[in-house]
């Protein structure tokens, strides 16, 4: 699905401390109002709104293309196996750090909901942990990872390879609706 | 959504300050990650690796499941009409805080490229504010926007309502560079 791109994306540079810092500010900016707009998109098409649903999935898409051009000003667009290797970083700082931590703040002031949502992606992070370990010895060989089908739970986030579960083994959601890649 | 995958989501919740606090940066940290692996996606495909690249769009998929979460837990899914209320409230913030500050120091610091992507960014987020208002309009009398394309340029997120123009008034892309909604 890679889609022709043949401008040149804004490049990487060796930038002063406070554009870096404005840069990934604004990828964070530009991530969360992607990703708002998504689930609005949603909402608008339950609403019957359609073309409000339609407005919405364009301009996230247009976030995205925002946050692809200051991932690419920050030098954070390498190699296949440098960005394994980041991915793999980012969900192990995920589960060992951030969701553990967030997890016992949650427990302590008992805020019900929230920790159902963490640990839904806490779960999820893990497969994610393991996948791109193991997709990662494939490509530092140069080999390409095999042509199995992904699904993922579309409530949890679970992810799996090759056939869905009867049943999601984190919120129970029915294996029928998992979405295939 | 059908009403059993709707039961098995998290729930809003009046959150304690600190736990919501977590969930806010949870949520930037979920947002990133699925953008960046769609664009890692791409830098796989183009490498030869078809499979890692569905790997990556499949965990962008389910990062953007738990960003949903995170964001629903927060309260930050709404009827249709304040969902756009908050869409034009943060392209607002972009356009008159956000990327004017980022983009004086970006100058300052002679940091060129920086200076690009901003510049895609914050000219593509003028056209979402004067979207997001002309749907709201609609939406408070109770109407759905017209049925026309969306067109995005996917070098700089220029973004229109019907046809493409020949040329990105933005980056200069061909009109063949715009994706239409």
């Amino acid at each position: 699905m890679a889609e022709p791109f043949k401008n040149t994306p804004p490049a990487p540079e060796d930038k002063g401390a406070m554009t870096a810092s404005n840069i990934a500010a604004a990828l964070a900016g530009e991530s969360q109002a992607s990703q708002k707009y998504l689930a609005f998109s949603a909402v608008a098409e339950a609403e019957g709104y359609k073309n409000v649903a339609r407005l919405f999935q364009a301009v996230a898409y247009a976030e995205s293309t925002h946050a692809r051009n200051h991932l690419s000003v920050l030098g954070a667009i390498g190699t296949t196996t440098e960005n394994l290797k980041a991915a793999w970083g980012g969900e192990t700082f995920e589960i060992d750090e951030m969701y553990a931590a967030y997890d016992a703040v949650a427990k302590l002031q008992e805020n019900k909901s929230a920790q159902t949502t963490i640990r839904y992606a806490m779960q999820a992070e893990k497969d994610h942990q393991t996948l791109y370990n193991e997709v990662l010895a494939g490509v530092e060989d140069g080999k390409d990872c095999a042509d199995v089908a992904v699904r993922v739970c579309p409530i949890c986030g679970h992810t799996v390879l090759g056939d869905a579960p009867d049943e999601c083994p984190v919120c129970g959601t029915a294996g029928s609706y998992f979405k295939e890649f | 959504m059908d009403e059993a995958l709707e039961k098995r989501l998290p729930k809003p919740e009046d959150l304690n300050p600190m736990t919501k606090e977590s969930l806010a940066a949870a949520f930037a940290g979920e947002s990133q990650a699925a953008e960046k692996y769609l664009v890692w996606s791409e830098q796989a495909e183009d490498e030869g690796y078809p499979n890692v690249a569905k790997l990556f769009r499949a965990i962008s998929f389910a990062e953007t499941r738990h960003a949903r979460n995170h964001l629903r837990v927060m309260g930050g899914i709404n009827a249709t009409a304040d969902n756009l209320a908050a869409a034009f409230g943060g392209e607002s913030f972009e356009v008159d805080e956000m990327y004017p500050a980022y983009h004086e120091i970006a100058k300052l610091q002679g940091n060129n490229q920086a200076v690009r992507s901003i510049n895609y960014a914050l000219k593509s987020e003028v056209d979402h504010k004067g979207q997001y208002t002309d749907a709201r309009e609609a939406v408070l009398a109770g109407n759905d926007i017209a049925e026309t394309a969306v067109n995005v340029c996917l070098a700089c997120g220029h973004t229109v309502v019907g046809d493409a123009p020949d040329k990105c008034p933005y980056c200069g892309a061909a009109k063949d560079q715009y994706r239409a909604f």
